[in-house]
Protein backbone atom coordinates (compact mmCIF):
# COMPACT_ATOMS: atom_id res chain seq x y z
CA UNK A 1 0.00 0.00 0.00
CA UNK A 2 2.73 2.15 0.79
CA UNK A 3 4.53 1.41 -2.15
CA UNK A 4 1.42 2.00 -4.26
CA UNK A 5 1.06 5.48 -2.77
CA UNK A 6 4.84 6.45 -3.44
CA UNK A 7 3.81 5.48 -6.83
CA UNK A 8 0.67 7.54 -6.73
CA UNK A 9 2.67 11.05 -5.74
CA UNK A 10 5.32 10.12 -8.19
CA UNK A 11 2.84 9.65 -11.03
CA UNK A 12 1.10 12.84 -10.05
CA UNK A 13 3.93 14.90 -10.04
CA UNK A 14 4.90 13.83 -13.70
CA UNK A 15 1.99 13.99 -15.06
CA UNK A 16 2.10 17.81 -13.59
CA UNK A 17 5.03 18.20 -15.76
CA UNK A 18 3.18 16.41 -19.24
CA UNK A 19 0.16 18.88 -18.46
CA UNK A 20 2.38 21.85 -18.46
CA UNK A 21 3.92 20.50 -21.74
CA UNK A 22 0.29 19.61 -22.77
CA UNK A 23 -0.69 23.27 -21.89
CA UNK A 24 1.99 25.07 -23.67
CA UNK A 25 0.91 23.26 -26.70
CA UNK A 26 -3.08 24.33 -26.08
CA UNK A 27 -1.93 28.11 -25.67
CA UNK A 28 -0.54 27.91 -28.93
CA UNK A 29 -3.01 25.74 -30.51
CA UNK A 30 -6.08 27.19 -29.41
CA UNK A 31 -5.54 30.40 -31.45
CA UNK A 32 -3.41 29.85 -34.41
CA UNK A 33 -3.57 26.24 -34.97
CA UNK A 34 -0.03 26.00 -35.27
CA UNK A 35 1.36 22.53 -33.30
CA UNK A 36 4.72 23.86 -32.11
CA UNK A 37 6.83 20.90 -31.70
CA UNK A 38 9.62 23.37 -30.44
CA UNK A 39 7.83 23.17 -26.98
CA UNK A 40 10.47 20.30 -25.82
CA UNK A 41 13.12 22.14 -27.03
CA UNK A 42 11.84 25.26 -24.92
CA UNK A 43 11.49 23.32 -21.63
CA UNK A 44 15.28 21.80 -22.41
CA UNK A 45 16.93 25.34 -22.41
CA UNK A 46 14.67 26.25 -19.16
CA UNK A 47 16.46 23.54 -17.91
CA UNK A 48 19.52 24.87 -19.12
CA UNK A 49 18.79 28.47 -17.80
CA UNK A 50 18.35 26.76 -13.97
CA UNK A 51 21.63 25.38 -13.87
CA UNK A 52 23.48 28.66 -15.26
CA UNK A 53 21.16 31.04 -12.90
CA UNK A 54 20.78 27.88 -9.90
CA UNK A 55 23.92 26.19 -9.56
CA UNK A 56 26.47 27.77 -11.16
CA UNK A 57 25.71 31.50 -9.95
CA UNK A 58 23.27 30.11 -7.28
CA UNK A 59 20.75 32.47 -7.07
CA UNK A 60 17.69 32.02 -4.72
CA UNK A 61 15.30 29.36 -5.88
CA UNK A 62 12.43 32.07 -6.75
CA UNK A 63 14.96 34.69 -7.91
CA UNK A 64 16.12 32.44 -10.36
CA UNK A 65 13.34 30.83 -11.50
CA UNK A 66 11.97 34.52 -11.77
CA UNK A 67 14.55 35.29 -14.09
CA UNK A 68 14.93 32.09 -16.52
CA UNK A 69 10.74 31.96 -17.09
CA UNK A 70 10.46 36.08 -17.98
CA UNK A 71 13.74 34.85 -20.24
CA UNK A 72 11.34 32.14 -22.00
CA UNK A 73 8.82 34.81 -22.43
CA UNK A 74 11.17 36.29 -24.56
CA UNK A 75 12.26 33.36 -26.50
CA UNK A 76 8.60 32.73 -26.81
CA UNK A 77 7.99 36.06 -28.11
CA UNK A 78 11.32 36.23 -30.38
CA UNK A 79 10.20 32.37 -31.97
CA UNK A 80 7.29 34.15 -33.05
CA UNK A 81 8.28 37.15 -34.59
CA UNK A 82 11.26 34.86 -36.57
CA UNK A 83 9.40 32.46 -37.35
CA UNK A 84 5.31 32.38 -36.93
CA UNK A 85 4.84 36.45 -38.02
CA UNK A 86 6.13 36.71 -41.33
CA UNK A 87 4.48 33.82 -42.65
CA UNK A 88 0.96 34.31 -41.33
CA UNK A 89 1.44 37.81 -42.33
CA UNK A 90 1.91 36.53 -45.90
CA UNK A 91 -1.18 34.37 -45.84
CA UNK A 92 1.10 31.06 -46.28
CA UNK A 93 -0.49 27.52 -45.49
CA UNK A 94 -0.78 26.95 -41.96
CA UNK A 95 2.20 24.13 -42.87
CA UNK A 96 4.78 26.26 -43.24
CA UNK A 97 4.90 27.92 -39.88
CA UNK A 98 4.82 24.86 -38.39
CA UNK A 99 8.08 23.64 -40.11
CA UNK A 100 9.50 27.07 -39.23
CA UNK A 101 9.73 25.86 -35.96
CA UNK A 102 10.97 22.92 -36.45
CA UNK A 103 13.78 24.66 -37.62
CA UNK A 104 13.69 26.69 -35.02
CA UNK A 105 13.96 23.71 -32.41
CA UNK A 106 17.18 22.34 -34.27
CA UNK A 107 18.88 25.90 -34.04
CA UNK A 108 17.89 26.28 -30.54
CA UNK A 109 19.10 22.65 -29.85
CA UNK A 110 22.33 23.11 -31.46
CA UNK A 111 22.66 26.54 -30.08
CA UNK A 112 22.30 24.69 -25.97
CA UNK A 113 24.91 22.06 -27.39
CA UNK A 114 27.83 24.38 -28.47
CA UNK A 115 27.74 26.33 -25.72
CA UNK A 116 27.86 23.94 -23.05
CA UNK A 117 29.38 20.85 -22.02
CA UNK A 118 27.51 17.62 -23.36
CA UNK A 119 27.45 15.92 -19.99
CA UNK A 120 24.02 15.74 -17.63
CA UNK A 121 24.10 19.09 -15.66
CA UNK A 122 22.90 19.25 -12.25
CA UNK A 123 19.88 21.50 -11.01
CA UNK A 124 19.30 21.78 -7.55
CA UNK A 125 16.21 21.10 -6.06
CA UNK A 126 13.82 23.98 -4.62
CA UNK A 127 13.90 22.31 -1.26
CA UNK A 128 14.47 19.13 -0.03
CA UNK A 129 14.45 16.12 -2.27
CA UNK A 130 11.16 14.81 -0.87
CA UNK A 131 9.48 17.89 -0.92
CA UNK A 132 10.43 18.34 -4.65
CA UNK A 133 7.14 16.31 -5.85
CA UNK A 134 4.81 18.13 -3.87
CA UNK A 135 6.47 21.20 -5.40
CA UNK A 136 5.72 20.18 -8.84
CA UNK A 137 2.15 19.39 -7.71
CA UNK A 138 1.72 22.46 -6.33
CA UNK A 139 3.06 25.04 -8.38
CA UNK A 140 1.31 23.16 -11.03
CA UNK A 141 -2.29 23.56 -9.52
CA UNK A 142 -1.00 27.12 -9.40
CA UNK A 143 -0.68 27.55 -12.85
CA UNK A 144 -3.58 25.71 -13.92
CA UNK A 145 -5.84 27.50 -11.73
CA UNK A 146 -4.58 30.61 -12.67
CA UNK A 147 -4.58 30.09 -16.77
CA UNK A 148 -8.35 28.78 -15.98
CA UNK A 149 -9.61 31.66 -13.98
CA UNK A 150 -8.14 33.85 -16.95
CA UNK A 151 -9.71 32.29 -19.90
CA UNK A 152 -13.21 31.85 -18.02
CA UNK A 153 -13.12 35.17 -15.83
CA UNK A 154 -11.26 37.78 -18.21
CA UNK A 155 -11.94 39.61 -21.06
CA UNK A 156 -8.75 39.20 -22.21
CA UNK A 157 -8.85 35.40 -21.84
CA UNK A 158 -12.44 35.68 -23.51
CA UNK A 159 -10.90 37.25 -26.72
CA UNK A 160 -8.92 34.48 -26.47
CA UNK A 161 -11.12 32.27 -26.94
CA UNK A 162 -13.06 34.28 -29.33
CA UNK A 163 -9.88 34.09 -31.64
CA UNK A 164 -9.82 30.17 -31.02
CA UNK A 165 -13.22 30.02 -32.02
CA UNK A 166 -13.47 32.12 -35.40
CA UNK A 167 -10.34 33.77 -36.61
CA UNK A 168 -12.21 36.13 -39.40
CA UNK A 169 -15.06 37.21 -36.40
CA UNK A 170 -12.85 38.04 -33.65
CA UNK A 171 -10.68 40.12 -36.03
CA UNK A 172 -13.72 42.17 -36.91
CA UNK A 173 -14.60 42.57 -33.56
CA UNK A 174 -11.81 44.63 -32.38
CA UNK A 175 -9.31 41.85 -31.06
CA UNK A 176 -5.63 42.00 -32.22
CA UNK A 177 -4.93 38.96 -34.04
CA UNK A 178 -1.01 39.59 -34.13
CA UNK A 179 -0.54 40.53 -30.17
CA UNK A 180 -3.18 37.58 -29.03
CA UNK A 181 -0.56 35.44 -31.15
CA UNK A 182 2.57 37.05 -29.63
CA UNK A 183 0.89 36.64 -25.94
CA UNK A 184 0.13 32.85 -27.12
CA UNK A 185 3.81 32.17 -28.03
CA UNK A 186 5.06 34.16 -24.61
CA UNK A 187 3.06 32.26 -22.76
CA UNK A 188 3.35 29.06 -24.23
CA UNK A 189 7.66 28.83 -23.88
CA UNK A 190 7.37 30.55 -19.81
CA UNK A 191 4.98 27.50 -19.54
CA UNK A 192 7.05 24.50 -21.51
CA UNK A 193 9.98 26.26 -19.60
CA UNK A 194 8.09 25.89 -15.81
CA UNK A 195 8.04 22.41 -17.12
CA UNK A 196 11.32 21.93 -17.84
CA UNK A 197 12.77 23.78 -14.83
CA UNK A 198 10.76 21.69 -12.52
CA UNK A 199 11.79 18.44 -14.04
CA UNK A 200 15.14 19.25 -14.23
CA UNK A 201 16.10 18.28 -10.86
CA UNK A 202 15.35 14.87 -11.44
CA UNK A 203 16.77 14.30 -15.10
CA UNK A 204 19.23 16.97 -15.57
CA UNK A 205 19.56 19.22 -18.05
CA UNK A 206 20.66 17.66 -20.98
CA UNK A 207 20.41 18.88 -25.13
CA UNK A 208 18.20 15.85 -25.85
CA UNK A 209 15.82 15.98 -23.21
CA UNK A 210 13.40 18.10 -25.15
CA UNK A 211 12.05 15.34 -27.70
CA UNK A 212 10.60 12.95 -24.98
CA UNK A 213 8.84 15.81 -23.32
CA UNK A 214 7.60 16.91 -26.77
CA UNK A 215 5.94 13.54 -27.23
CA UNK A 216 4.61 12.81 -23.87
CA UNK A 217 3.07 16.48 -23.66
CA UNK A 218 1.72 16.19 -26.87
CA UNK A 219 0.17 12.51 -26.08
CA UNK A 220 -1.39 14.40 -22.85
CA UNK A 221 -2.80 16.83 -25.28
CA UNK A 222 -4.46 14.36 -27.59
CA UNK A 223 -5.72 12.10 -24.65
CA UNK A 224 -7.32 15.25 -22.52
CA UNK A 225 -8.37 17.19 -25.67
CA UNK A 226 -7.21 20.69 -27.63
CA UNK A 227 -10.78 22.24 -26.01
CA UNK A 228 -10.15 22.89 -22.70
CA UNK A 229 -7.37 23.57 -20.50
CA UNK A 230 -8.36 21.18 -17.51
CA UNK A 231 -7.62 18.38 -20.11
CA UNK A 232 -3.97 19.16 -20.98
CA UNK A 233 -4.06 18.43 -16.84
CA UNK A 234 -6.13 15.40 -17.00
CA UNK A 235 -4.19 13.89 -20.33
CA UNK A 236 -1.14 14.43 -18.25
CA UNK A 237 -2.41 12.54 -15.31
CA UNK A 238 -3.61 9.60 -17.04
CA UNK A 239 -0.41 9.32 -19.12
CA UNK A 240 1.77 9.43 -16.40
CA UNK A 241 -0.28 6.34 -14.14
CA UNK A 242 -0.47 4.59 -17.22
CA UNK A 243 3.79 4.49 -17.53
CA UNK A 244 4.38 4.42 -13.91
CA UNK A 245 1.89 1.16 -13.23
CA UNK A 246 3.39 0.08 -16.77
CA UNK A 247 6.99 0.16 -15.43
CA UNK A 248 6.13 -1.41 -11.91
CA UNK A 249 4.31 -4.00 -12.82
CA UNK A 250 4.43 -5.28 -16.33
CA UNK A 251 7.57 -7.71 -16.86
CA UNK A 252 9.02 -5.17 -19.99
CA UNK A 253 12.50 -3.30 -20.05
CA UNK A 254 12.22 0.20 -18.28
CA UNK A 255 12.96 1.34 -21.68
CA UNK A 256 10.00 0.13 -23.21
CA UNK A 257 7.96 2.68 -21.26
CA UNK A 258 8.61 5.31 -24.30
CA UNK A 259 6.27 3.00 -25.80
CA UNK A 260 3.62 3.57 -23.39
CA UNK A 261 2.68 7.34 -25.26
CA UNK A 262 2.98 5.42 -28.65
CA UNK A 263 0.32 3.11 -27.40
CA UNK A 264 -2.09 5.62 -26.03
CA UNK A 265 -1.75 7.72 -28.50
CA UNK A 266 -3.09 4.92 -31.38
CA UNK A 267 -5.81 3.84 -29.02
CA UNK A 268 -7.07 7.38 -28.35
CA UNK A 269 -6.93 8.28 -31.89
CA UNK A 270 -8.79 5.32 -32.77
CA UNK A 271 -11.40 5.20 -30.05
CA UNK A 272 -11.59 8.67 -28.81
CA UNK A 273 -10.42 11.43 -31.48
CA UNK A 274 -11.44 14.47 -29.68
CA UNK A 275 -10.57 13.62 -26.48
CA UNK A 276 -11.84 12.91 -22.94
CA UNK A 277 -13.01 16.84 -22.98
CA UNK A 278 -15.52 18.58 -25.16
CA UNK A 279 -15.15 21.95 -26.10
CA UNK A 280 -17.50 24.14 -24.65
CA UNK A 281 -20.31 25.70 -26.87
CA UNK B 1 16.83 3.94 -72.93
CA UNK B 2 17.29 7.00 -71.10
CA UNK B 3 16.92 5.10 -68.17
CA UNK B 4 19.52 2.62 -69.04
CA UNK B 5 22.14 5.73 -70.12
CA UNK B 6 21.80 7.12 -66.45
CA UNK B 7 22.52 3.36 -65.05
CA UNK B 8 25.47 3.28 -67.05
CA UNK B 9 26.88 6.64 -66.13
CA UNK B 10 25.58 6.53 -62.62
CA UNK B 11 27.45 3.11 -62.04
CA UNK B 12 30.66 3.41 -64.24
CA UNK B 13 31.30 6.68 -62.03
CA UNK B 14 32.09 4.09 -59.20
CA UNK B 15 34.71 2.15 -60.89
CA UNK B 16 36.65 5.40 -61.46
CA UNK B 17 36.66 6.40 -57.61
CA UNK B 18 38.70 5.06 -54.60
CA UNK B 19 37.53 3.36 -51.57
CA UNK B 20 37.25 5.83 -49.45
CA UNK B 21 34.81 8.12 -52.46
CA UNK B 22 32.91 4.93 -53.59
CA UNK B 23 31.39 4.82 -49.90
CA UNK B 24 31.02 8.58 -49.93
CA UNK B 25 29.29 8.06 -53.23
CA UNK B 26 27.03 5.67 -52.33
CA UNK B 27 25.95 6.93 -49.10
CA UNK B 28 24.99 10.16 -51.52
CA UNK B 29 23.11 8.01 -53.58
CA UNK B 30 21.61 6.22 -50.54
CA UNK B 31 20.46 10.03 -49.44
CA UNK B 32 19.08 10.73 -52.48
CA UNK B 33 17.10 7.55 -52.51
CA UNK B 34 15.32 8.44 -49.24
CA UNK B 35 15.09 12.06 -50.16
CA UNK B 36 12.98 10.61 -53.27
CA UNK B 37 10.60 9.18 -51.16
CA UNK B 38 10.47 11.57 -48.68
CA UNK B 39 9.38 14.20 -50.46
CA UNK B 40 6.48 11.95 -52.08
CA UNK B 41 5.68 11.72 -49.03
CA UNK B 42 5.76 15.21 -47.71
CA UNK B 43 6.54 17.27 -50.84
CA UNK B 44 3.76 15.77 -53.16
CA UNK B 45 1.26 14.26 -50.43
CA UNK B 46 1.79 17.16 -47.62
CA UNK B 47 2.44 15.00 -44.57
CA UNK B 48 4.62 15.47 -41.98
CA UNK B 49 6.40 12.15 -40.87
CA UNK B 50 9.50 11.73 -38.58
CA UNK B 51 9.45 7.78 -39.22
CA UNK B 52 11.02 7.78 -42.77
CA UNK B 53 14.57 6.80 -41.48
CA UNK B 54 13.18 5.11 -38.82
CA UNK B 55 11.35 2.41 -41.49
CA UNK B 56 14.97 2.82 -43.42
CA UNK B 57 16.06 1.12 -39.85
CA UNK B 58 13.53 -1.36 -39.62
CA UNK B 59 14.38 -2.73 -43.42
CA UNK B 60 18.10 -2.69 -42.92
CA UNK B 61 17.85 -4.30 -39.66
CA UNK B 62 14.59 -6.83 -40.39
CA UNK B 63 17.13 -7.90 -43.65
CA UNK B 64 19.54 -8.67 -41.43
CA UNK B 65 17.73 -11.05 -38.75
CA UNK B 66 16.08 -12.39 -41.52
CA UNK B 67 19.28 -13.35 -43.13
CA UNK B 68 21.56 -14.74 -40.54
CA UNK B 69 19.90 -15.40 -37.43
CA UNK B 70 16.74 -16.99 -38.94
CA UNK B 71 18.27 -17.99 -42.09
CA UNK B 72 15.86 -17.32 -44.46
CA UNK B 73 16.62 -17.02 -48.11
CA UNK B 74 17.53 -13.30 -49.22
CA UNK B 75 14.94 -12.76 -51.92
CA UNK B 76 12.24 -14.50 -48.90
CA UNK B 77 13.91 -12.07 -46.80
CA UNK B 78 13.65 -9.24 -48.73
CA UNK B 79 10.01 -10.07 -49.24
CA UNK B 80 9.79 -10.19 -45.40
CA UNK B 81 11.33 -6.84 -44.25
CA UNK B 82 8.93 -5.23 -47.20
CA UNK B 83 5.89 -6.54 -45.47
CA UNK B 84 7.24 -5.51 -42.02
CA UNK B 85 7.71 -2.32 -42.84
CA UNK B 86 4.10 -2.13 -44.75
CA UNK B 87 2.89 -3.82 -41.41
CA UNK B 88 4.06 -1.21 -39.27
CA UNK B 89 3.36 1.71 -41.38
CA UNK B 90 -0.11 0.51 -41.65
CA UNK B 91 -0.28 0.40 -37.77
CA UNK B 92 0.42 3.63 -37.63
CA UNK B 93 -1.08 5.57 -40.15
CA UNK B 94 -4.59 4.02 -40.30
CA UNK B 95 -5.49 5.98 -36.82
CA UNK B 96 -3.50 9.17 -37.21
CA UNK B 97 -4.64 9.66 -40.45
CA UNK B 98 -8.14 9.55 -39.44
CA UNK B 99 -8.46 13.13 -38.48
CA UNK B 100 -7.08 16.60 -39.84
CA UNK B 101 -4.14 18.49 -38.61
CA UNK B 102 -0.60 16.51 -37.64
CA UNK B 103 -1.51 13.65 -35.38
CA UNK B 104 1.50 11.35 -37.90
CA UNK B 105 3.72 14.01 -37.48
CA UNK B 106 3.66 12.87 -33.50
CA UNK B 107 2.90 9.30 -34.06
CA UNK B 108 5.45 8.71 -36.27
CA UNK B 109 7.95 11.02 -33.89
CA UNK B 110 6.68 8.60 -31.13
CA UNK B 111 7.27 5.59 -33.52
CA UNK B 112 11.24 6.98 -34.43
CA UNK B 113 11.77 7.74 -30.63
CA UNK B 114 10.50 3.84 -30.27
CA UNK B 115 12.09 2.28 -32.48
CA UNK B 116 15.88 3.36 -31.24
CA UNK B 117 15.18 2.47 -27.45
CA UNK B 118 13.66 -1.26 -29.63
CA UNK B 119 17.07 -1.72 -30.77
CA UNK B 120 19.19 -0.67 -27.65
CA UNK B 121 16.43 -3.28 -25.60
CA UNK B 122 16.33 -6.06 -27.97
CA UNK B 123 18.69 -8.18 -26.34
CA UNK B 124 20.09 -11.09 -28.84
CA UNK B 125 17.94 -10.35 -31.61
CA UNK B 126 18.86 -6.91 -32.51
CA UNK B 127 22.44 -7.28 -30.58
CA UNK B 128 21.85 -4.10 -28.48
CA UNK B 129 23.49 -1.38 -28.30
CA UNK B 130 26.56 -2.57 -30.58
CA UNK B 131 24.03 -3.73 -33.22
CA UNK B 132 24.94 -6.62 -35.68
CA UNK B 133 28.10 -6.96 -37.61
CA UNK B 134 30.38 -9.08 -39.26
CA UNK B 135 27.85 -10.64 -41.92
CA UNK B 136 28.43 -10.24 -45.56
CA UNK B 137 26.10 -10.50 -48.16
CA UNK B 138 25.15 -14.21 -49.76
CA UNK B 139 26.41 -14.82 -53.06
CA UNK B 140 24.06 -14.08 -55.77
CA UNK B 141 23.71 -16.63 -58.27
CA UNK B 142 27.34 -17.48 -57.45
CA UNK B 143 28.93 -13.85 -57.64
CA UNK B 144 30.01 -12.25 -54.57
CA UNK B 145 29.07 -8.44 -55.13
CA UNK B 146 31.54 -5.68 -53.58
CA UNK B 147 33.16 -2.87 -54.37
CA UNK B 148 31.79 -0.42 -57.45
CA UNK B 149 29.52 -3.70 -58.23
CA UNK B 150 27.56 -3.41 -54.96
CA UNK B 151 27.57 0.33 -55.82
CA UNK B 152 25.68 -0.54 -59.50
CA UNK B 153 23.61 -2.34 -57.17
CA UNK B 154 22.65 0.98 -55.10
CA UNK B 155 22.28 3.09 -58.58
CA UNK B 156 19.67 0.12 -59.41
CA UNK B 157 17.39 0.42 -56.40
CA UNK B 158 17.70 4.38 -56.90
CA UNK B 159 17.13 4.06 -60.40
CA UNK B 160 13.77 1.88 -59.77
CA UNK B 161 12.88 4.34 -56.35
CA UNK B 162 12.80 6.99 -58.68
CA UNK B 163 10.69 5.19 -61.85
CA UNK B 164 7.92 3.75 -59.05
CA UNK B 165 7.76 7.49 -57.79
CA UNK B 166 7.79 9.60 -61.21
CA UNK B 167 4.95 6.29 -62.40
CA UNK B 168 2.50 7.46 -59.27
CA UNK B 169 3.45 10.90 -59.42
CA UNK B 170 2.13 11.29 -62.74
CA UNK B 171 -0.81 8.16 -62.15
CA UNK B 172 -3.87 9.50 -60.72
CA UNK B 173 -3.01 8.34 -57.24
CA UNK B 174 -0.25 11.92 -57.62
CA UNK B 175 -2.96 13.91 -58.73
CA UNK B 176 -5.26 12.82 -55.81
CA UNK B 177 -2.30 13.41 -53.19
CA UNK B 178 -1.82 16.96 -54.82
CA UNK B 179 -5.03 17.65 -54.58
CA UNK B 180 -5.08 16.09 -50.92
CA UNK B 181 -2.07 18.40 -50.29
CA UNK B 182 -3.71 21.91 -51.05
CA UNK B 183 -7.05 20.99 -50.43
CA UNK B 184 -8.71 18.33 -48.33
CA UNK B 185 -12.29 19.52 -48.60
CA UNK B 186 -12.28 19.99 -52.62
CA UNK B 187 -10.56 16.34 -52.78
CA UNK B 188 -13.01 14.80 -50.78
CA UNK B 189 -15.64 16.78 -52.53
CA UNK B 190 -13.87 15.15 -55.79
CA UNK B 191 -14.74 11.72 -54.70
CA UNK B 192 -11.02 11.01 -53.49
CA UNK B 193 -10.81 9.02 -50.41
CA UNK B 194 -8.82 11.42 -48.41
CA UNK B 195 -7.69 9.08 -45.52
CA UNK B 196 -7.03 6.24 -47.78
CA UNK B 197 -5.05 8.26 -50.35
CA UNK B 198 -3.00 9.36 -47.10
CA UNK B 199 -2.53 5.73 -45.59
CA UNK B 200 -1.50 4.60 -49.25
CA UNK B 201 1.01 7.18 -49.41
CA UNK B 202 2.38 6.89 -46.85
CA UNK B 203 2.57 3.25 -46.60
CA UNK B 204 4.23 3.05 -50.11
CA UNK B 205 7.62 5.47 -49.09
CA UNK B 206 8.11 3.92 -45.97
CA UNK B 207 7.87 0.39 -47.66
CA UNK B 208 10.89 2.12 -50.56
CA UNK B 209 12.94 3.50 -47.32
CA UNK B 210 12.76 0.00 -46.02
CA UNK B 211 14.17 -1.14 -49.35
CA UNK B 212 16.50 1.37 -49.34
CA UNK B 213 17.64 0.23 -45.58
CA UNK B 214 18.12 -3.17 -47.09
CA UNK B 215 20.63 -2.04 -49.29
CA UNK B 216 22.40 0.27 -47.22
CA UNK B 217 22.19 -3.03 -44.25
CA UNK B 218 25.56 -4.15 -46.89
CA UNK B 219 27.44 -0.92 -47.67
CA UNK B 220 28.79 -0.45 -44.16
CA UNK B 221 28.15 -4.42 -43.37
CA UNK B 222 26.83 -3.11 -39.38
CA UNK B 223 23.39 -2.34 -38.14
CA UNK B 224 23.49 -0.04 -35.02
CA UNK B 225 21.32 2.08 -33.57
CA UNK B 226 22.95 5.59 -33.26
CA UNK B 227 22.60 5.12 -37.03
CA UNK B 228 18.89 5.39 -37.66
CA UNK B 229 18.68 8.37 -34.45
CA UNK B 230 16.04 10.92 -34.93
CA UNK B 231 18.36 13.53 -36.14
CA UNK B 232 18.70 11.99 -39.46
CA UNK B 233 14.71 12.24 -39.72
CA UNK B 234 14.99 16.28 -39.12
CA UNK B 235 17.90 16.25 -42.10
CA UNK B 236 16.00 14.51 -44.39
CA UNK B 237 12.96 17.07 -44.10
CA UNK B 238 15.59 20.17 -44.39
CA UNK B 239 16.83 18.62 -47.60
CA UNK B 240 13.27 18.47 -49.04
CA UNK B 241 12.86 21.70 -47.92
CA UNK B 242 16.13 23.30 -48.80
CA UNK B 243 16.35 21.47 -52.32
CA UNK B 244 12.56 22.42 -53.13
CA UNK B 245 9.70 20.07 -51.85
CA UNK B 246 6.98 18.38 -54.52
CA UNK B 247 9.75 18.09 -57.16
CA UNK B 248 12.01 14.90 -57.57
CA UNK B 249 14.63 16.84 -58.75
CA UNK B 250 14.99 19.55 -56.16
CA UNK B 251 14.65 16.50 -53.23
CA UNK B 252 17.72 15.00 -54.80
CA UNK B 253 19.62 18.67 -55.26
CA UNK B 254 18.97 19.32 -51.36
CA UNK B 255 19.95 15.82 -50.57
CA UNK B 256 23.62 15.91 -52.27
CA UNK B 257 24.12 18.99 -50.90
CA UNK B 258 22.84 18.77 -47.64
CA UNK B 259 25.11 15.55 -47.52
CA UNK B 260 27.87 16.99 -49.16
CA UNK B 261 27.96 20.11 -47.07
CA UNK B 262 29.28 18.75 -43.62
CA UNK B 263 32.65 17.94 -45.69
CA UNK B 264 32.86 21.40 -46.66
CA UNK B 265 31.94 23.00 -43.85
CA UNK B 266 33.89 20.40 -40.99
CA UNK B 267 37.16 22.72 -41.04
CA UNK B 268 34.89 25.78 -40.62
CA UNK B 269 31.97 24.99 -37.85
CA UNK B 270 33.09 21.15 -36.66
CA UNK B 271 30.64 18.94 -36.08
CA UNK B 272 27.86 21.90 -35.57
CA UNK B 273 26.86 21.61 -39.41
CA UNK B 274 23.50 20.87 -38.22
CA UNK B 275 23.35 24.88 -36.97
CA UNK B 276 23.63 25.44 -40.50
CA UNK B 277 21.03 23.45 -41.98
CA UNK B 278 18.74 24.54 -39.59
CA UNK B 279 19.44 28.02 -40.78
CA UNK B 280 19.25 27.16 -44.24
CA UNK B 281 15.68 25.16 -43.68
CA UNK B 282 14.32 28.36 -41.97
CA UNK B 283 16.03 30.72 -44.64
CA UNK B 284 14.20 28.75 -47.33
CA UNK B 285 10.83 28.87 -46.16
CA UNK B 286 10.72 32.65 -45.00
CA UNK B 287 12.83 33.56 -48.43
CA UNK B 288 12.50 31.29 -50.73
CA UNK B 289 9.73 28.34 -49.86
CA UNK B 290 10.13 26.84 -53.48
CA UNK B 291 13.61 25.65 -52.48
CA UNK B 292 16.87 25.45 -54.44
CA UNK B 293 14.70 23.84 -57.46
CA UNK B 294 12.78 27.24 -57.10
CA UNK B 295 15.43 29.87 -58.14
CA UNK B 296 16.89 27.53 -60.75
CA UNK B 297 13.24 27.91 -62.22
CA UNK B 298 13.81 32.04 -62.09
CA UNK B 299 16.84 32.26 -63.00
CA UNK B 300 17.03 29.87 -66.11
CA UNK B 301 13.61 31.72 -67.65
Amino acid sequence: MRDFLELAVSATASGCVYGLIALAYLLMIRPTGIINFAVGEWAMVAAFGGYVFLTKYELHYLLGMGIVLAFMLVVGWVSERIAVRPLVEKGTAILAPILALLGVLVITREIISISFPPDPLPVPYPFELQHQKYFIIGVTAVVFLGFWAFFEKTLWGKSFEAVALNRRAAALMGINLSRVTAFSFAGGAAVAGLGGLLVSPNISAHYLMGVPLAIQGFTALVIGGVGRVEGALIGGLLLAFAEQLTIRYAPIPSGFAQGVPLLFLMIFLIVRPTGLLRARA
Amino acid sequence: MRWLAAFVALAAAAFFLGDYHNDVYRKMLLWVMLALGYNFLFGICGQIAFSHFAFYGIGAYSVVILLFQLNVPLPLAILLGVAVCVVVALAVAIPSTRLEGFYLALATLALAQLFVVVLNEGGAVTGGTGGIANYRLPPIFGFQLRGPWYTAVIVFVLLMTLWILIKLDRSWFGRACRAVRDNPEAAAAMGIDVARTKVIAFTVTSALAGVAGMTYAFVDNTVNPPIFGLDNAFLLLFMVIVGGSGRHAGAAIGAVLLFLLPFWLSPLVGHHHVLVFGVLMLAAILLQPKGLIGLWDRYSR
